[in-house]
Parts: C-alpha cells; structure tokens; sequence
C-alpha cells in the first residue's frame, strides 16, 4: 500500500525527527511512503486570519499535488483536519468543490490511521513512567482523532497515562493567535503548565507541533521538569524503533 | 455614546485585566463550577443531549427562515390578547419609545428586571440623561450598578466579584454591615430592593421567548425580583429582540430544555413567567398595561447574510462564554461591547459596527470549544474566522461598518507572501533552508523581530531543525520525487 505524508511546515522547520519517526512507523506496517518534495503548508496561518482567497491558492497547491488516489498521512491533528474539513467549507460553492472533496476524503491523521485503517498493536520495550497528554483543540473537536491517540499511548503497558484536568482547554497556540495576542496567550499556556506541574509527570505527550512548541517553549523559560514530547518520537521510542 | 474602540484601548483594558490576580482567580473559580455544573447536569439528566441540540437548532432555524411573518402573528395575538406592541429600529426609537411612556405617566423611576438588549441599547444611561432614574432589580445588576460597571458577562453580571468583594460594596454603597455570608448578603440586597418595589409604578424586563402563535412572553430567571418586576406594577415594559420570536409553546419548551442547564448548570430555573396578557376586567393583580418593543438594531441586516443569519439562534445561556479560554482570562469587560466572549465577537461587529470592534475578532484561539458547546449548535468559531475575512476586506461585504473598517496593509503583504511561498515547492525549500542556514540568529535577534519578540516574551528560542528533506532523501524505502 502507498500513501503520501505531508510533513507540515513545523514539521519540516522544527520538528523533521518527529517526521522521520512518523514515517518509519508506516514503513514498519509495510506501508511505501511518498514524500512530495514540493509540499509547503496546509494554509491554517492565513486561514485563520481570514485570507481566504490566498488560503485558496495555497490549497490548490496541495490539492494538484498530492493527485494520485493514495491516503495523505498528516503528523498532527490540526494540520489533518484544515485538510480534511475546513477545505470543504473553504471551497463551498467554489468550482473547485468536488476535486477538493476528493482530495479530503483522502485525510487522515497519523494515529487515527495506524489505529483504524492498519490496526497496529505496539510492545512496549521501555521503562516504567508516567505521563500526562494534551489534546490539541483541532485535531479534538474538527478532526475528531484525538481517542486513536490517546488509545496508542495505553497500548503501551509501562507508560501510566495521567489525564489532566482541563485536557481539552486550549494552550493557546492557536497559530497566529499566539503572535497577536501574546499576553492572553502567555496566560493560557501558563494555566495549561500548572495543570501539567500538579500531575507529577515526567513526560508531556501532544500530537501536535504547534500545542508542543508552544507548551514546551514556555515550560522551558518557566524551568519546569518535565519533558515536551511529540506523540510519534514517543511511541517510535517506546518501541525501540530509534 | 460612541461604540468606537482602538487597537491600543483593547491592549490596554486586556492587559490590566490579565494583571488583575484577584479578577482571575474569580473568574476562573466560577467558570470552572459553571462548567462542572453544566457536564454534571447532561449527564445525569439528558439521555440524549445532542439529539437536543439538534432539535433546538432545527426549531430556531426554522424560526429565522420565517421571521418577518412570524413577527406579524406574534404582533397580531399580542395586540388581541391587550399587549401594546411597538416596533423599534434602533437603539434610539427604543430608548425614545421608553422615555415617552415614562413621560405621559409622569414617573421618574422605572424598575428593571434583567435585560441585555437594555444594556445593548443603553437604556440607563439614556434616562438618566433624562432624569429617569433606572434601578436594576437582579442582584447581579444591582451590585454592578453600585459600583457603576456594565455587566461582565451575559447571564451573570457581577461573576467577576467574590462574595468579599461584594460585602465591601454593600457596606461602602448601602451602608449595611459587612458581610460576606451569601444568605446575609442576599439578606440585604433584598431590604434595599423592598424599599424600592414599594409603591414603584413602572416596570421594565427582557424577553427570553416571544410565542407567535399565543401572543405570549415568556421570562426565566432565579431570583423572583423578574416577577415583581412585571407583575407588581402598573405599567410593565418588556423590550424583546425579534430574533427572540419563536412560534409555539413546543419550541419554547425545547429551548428552555436547553438553555438552563448550560446557562447554569441546574435543569430548570426557580422562576417561569409566562405572561399572556395585562391585568383583565375583574381581576385583582397584574399590571394595568403591558408594552412589548420588538426591537430590530440591525438584527434584520443579521438575518440578510446566508452564513451570519445563524447568530440570530442565540439564546443567550452564556455557555460559549463559560467555556471560552480567553474570557475566563480577561473577562467581559476587556471586550469593550455589551456583548462578550465567542458569541459577542460573532454579533458585536454585526450590532455595533465591523469598524467600531474589529480588534475583538483577535481574541480567540479557534479552539472550537464554543461551537462544541453551543446548546442551539451556532458554529461560533467558524463565524468569527468569517468575520476576520470581512476585516480583511475578503468577506461577503455586507456587515455593518465593512467599508470604514481599518484594514492592515502589512498583515495583507504578509500573507500575499505567505501564499507566494506556500505556493511554489522551489521558494518554500529555500525558506527552510534559510531557516536552517539563519535560525540560529533569531536567539541573537529574536526580541528584534516583532512576531518573534511576542512568541520570545514567554517561551524560549524554539529548536529550529530544517532538515527533513536531506534526511527523508536519506531514508531507505521512501519515494522522495
């Protein structure tokens, strides 16, 4: 089976380990992989600002690209469900319309497809520790694929997953937001961190780059021990595939 | 009064509301019980909530695609039932129509039951002007209107005080002893108010659903001073926002299924008054008159737009407020409109003006949880990204203050970039090799680029690693074309 992966462009800025990893654990499924060496952004940035008629090219730049009917693996629920949801609503009544309904049926988000289309079982190889996990607000409530994984980390038996309180509150990343609105969101992250410090946890588990630089970044000024991890570098490393 | 705020007016009120320890701590602490009460409620409660939902989006959709002529029949049963009905429509024609009846009855104080679309229009403020004196009824009013603060939130005005605060303030304002025991100090706002309903003469109220088919309003509220104030007097006044017209009792009762427990988190209130008609011949009680303001403030201009019309759903429980993790950080008042939070971002810019509170449009995460909670399922979050687009002068132009609004030239060039990079495989690559190439001086000179320095202000230098195509090249079995 082949499928396309589209990196997103934290992943291939900041988080090109993360895709290494994601992409090895379709490669241990059997699956090919194609990577598209022209593949950019999902377009969230201007999205979320509004530009929808640049939102619209940058779309159609993926949407031409990745044409052949393989699935595209995305590596975070928020660019996956741009991808797979708002481009419907981007191109309502648009000419476009059904060559992007297309292209969205074929979404999907990592954890959801190794779980429900490739059914993985992993073996937990590593030592006993706890952590806790953070839901990015997409990939929750647009892309729907937050369960697929959270139910990869319990299949790992050494890990002792450590719900927060207000899992599902923003972290306010929010892209954009966070550069607009600097101070509202410094007071969410910082609320989102004294949720994560009063869990005792060694590890921060997010499927999502963005949730995790933000959280991470501000962990680190903040100097709190426990460590930012991205889901994908986390399964890869309890399952000894590093 | 003007509903013009700056750029710079919102920075400053968000930031003295982010400092505020004490305000936080509030907000938090309260919201936080809301939304405990409101998942405790459903779950105990609903067998099925989101068939609810469903249900109470279809009726109020329903409702809006047949407003204008279920505006007629509501206006024709009040009028046979001995309601008086005026048309509003604006906050001027409202605020005049008020005035005027206070004048042929020569009163100067009118007593208020909870009302956000008096709010919305300004009322006391107007009367006062006027030399009307409006004394607000519901406890939550009535500590903000001691301390001369518009309401912080839709269903709760006062949420931002704590039962301390407000001691203090019945003590300074009321010259009560201190307490800070909710029964004491329930104990004294309601002295204060008895002396107020005696012998009061006018009384004024919202509107929570206009039956067209009955002709009939119907108010919920918890607290009892909303029945005194519409049933003990002669005159009553209830000002009503036509999107609050809804055709049948059944409807009604969906909508009042939904609404109180995300409002509150309780399952009903203490309080229904369903009030079908003035005092009649014979009978011993009930106000003489009943006046009802359909008031209109551009919610028709609402109605017009394919996407927009759907805010008219509002049933103004406040959940999308409860959940929002902006409000609860900055609360209400840091919005500068008489309506905060995800739903007062949606119909502030349609009621005041895109132009007047565009700036508020940033204060949200698109976190969705709005939507996600919405008991009448408006897409919150999606219609404030609409509006982004029309402050971005790419929306469909029809809201309210589009031509005047401010747009950024910069913003605009930067995404007309964006797009340039994110549209060509070849200029993007470069960028991330410029990223790898040149990361490293962002540490140097991060606080010296503007978006960088915001992201700086509270995180470390994030890890720039661009290198994923040289090492996806690198990867065995991967087709890299």
């Amino acid at each position: 089976m082949k499928v396309y992966f589209f990196a997103t462009c934290l992943g291939s800025i900041a988080y090109s380990n993360t895709c290494i990893n994601a992409i090895k654990l379709l490669q241990k499924e059997g699956i090919e992989v194609i990577f598209k060496k022209d593949q950019t952004c999902c377009g969230q940035p201007s999205y979320n600002s509004g530009y929808y008629e640049d939102t619209k090219q940058v779309a159609l730049h993926n949407i031409n690209l990745f044409n052949e009917p393989y699935p595209i693996i995305v590596p975070s629920g928020s660019c996956a469900g741009m991808m797979r949801v708002d481009y419907l609503e981007l191109f309502e009544n648009d000419g476009n319309y059904s060559m992007v309904k297309d292209f969205s049926s074929r979404v999907f988000e990592l954890s959801e497809f190794l779980l429900k289309e490739l059914k993985v079982r992993y073996t937990d190889t590593g030592e006993k520790i706890k952590a806790t996990w953070h839901s990015n607000c997409h990939a929750l409530r647009v892309t729907k694929s937050i369960e697929y994984s959270k139910a990869l980390i319990r299949q790992l038996k050494n890990v002792e997953l450590i719900e927060l309180d207000k899992e599902e509150e923003c972290c306010g990343f929010g892209g954009t937001f966070s550069i607009k609105e600097p101070q509202v969101s410094k007071a969410m992250v910082h609320d989102k961190i004294n949720d994560i410090k009063s869990k005792g946890v060694d590890y921060v588990i997010s499927g999502d780059a963005g949730c995790l630089m933000n959280i991470s970044g501000a962990m680190d000024k903040m100097g709190v021990d426990v460590k930012g991890i991205h889901l994908y570098d986390f399964i890869a490393q309890r399952i000894n595939l590093v | 009064m003007s509903n013009f705020h700056s750029k710079e007016q919102y920075e400053e009120i968000i930031n003295q509301k982010l400092n505020d320890n004490q305000l936080r701590k509030n907000l938090q602490s309260v919201m936080q019980t809301l939304k405990t009460n409101r998942k405790n409620t459903i779950a105990a409660r609903y067998t099925d909530w989101e068939a609810l939902r469903e249900l109470g989006r279809r009726v109020k959709q329903n409702t809006l695609a047949n407003l204008p002529t279920l505006l007629e029949i509501f206006e024709k049963n009040a009028i046979k039932n001995g309601f008086k009905v005026h048309w509003a429509s604006n906050a001027k024609d409202a605020n005049e129509i008020i005035l005027s009846l206070m004048q042929k009855k020569s009163q100067n104080i009118i007593l208020k039951g909870k009302s956000m679309a008096s709010e919305e229009i300004h009322l006391n403020a107007y009367l006062k002007e006027n030399g009307i004196s409006a004394v607000e009824t519901d406890l939550g009013e009535l500590i903000i209107q001691l301390i001369d603060e518009p309401p912080v939130h839709i269903v709760a005005p006062a949420i931002h005080k704590n039962r301390y605060e407000i001691g203090n303030i019945f003590k300074e304002k009321l010259n009560a002893p201190l307490e800070s025991e909710p029964e004491k100090l329930n104990n004294i706002a309601r002295d204060h108010l008895r002396k107020e309903f005696k012998d009061f003469k006018i009384g004024l109220s919202g509107v929570n659903f206009a039956i067209a088919n009955e002709g009939a309003i119907w108010l919920v509220e918890n607290e009892g001073n909303g029945r005194m104030s519409t049933t003990a007097c002669d005159i009553h006044i209830a000002i009503c926002g036509i999107e609050k017209v809804i055709e049948s009792f059944e409807d009604a009762s969906i909508l009042d299924l939904l609404l109180v427990p995300s409002a509150t988190g309780a399952n009903i209130t203490c309080y229904n008054n369903i009030i079908r008609s003035p005092r009649k011949e014979g009978e011993l009680d009930g106000p003489k008159e009943v006046h009802i303001i359909l008031l209109d403030n551009n919610r028709s201009k609402i109605l017009a737009d394919k996407h927009y019309y759907r805010a008219l759903s509002c049933i103004r429980c406040g959940t999308c407020l409860n959940h929002c993790p902006v409000y609860d950080k900055i609360g209400g008042h840091a919005y500068l409109s008489t309506y905060p939070g995800p739903i007062g971002e949606v119909i502030s810019p349609q009621l005041f003006g895109l132009d007047n509170c565009s700036p508020m449009l940033n204060l949200c995460s698109l976190c969705e949880r709005c939507s996600q909670v919405c008991p009448v399922k408006i897409p919150l979050a999606s219609l404030i990204r609409d509006l982004r687009s029309e402050k971005a002068g790419e929306g469909r132009g029809g809201v309210l203050g589009y031509s005047n609004t401010h747009r950024s030239k910069i913003e605009k060039q930067s995404f007309m970039i964006f797009r340039n990079l994110a549209t060509s495989g070849l200029k993007w690559r470069l960028l991330i090799y410029q990223v790898r190439i040149f990361g490293g001086f962002g540490k140097i000179f991060g606080n010296m680029i503007p978006g960088l320095k915001n992201w700086l202000s509270c995180r470390s230098y994030p890890k720039l690693d661009a290198t994923l195509h040289s090492k996806v090249k690198q990867l065995k079995g991967v087709i890299y074309e």
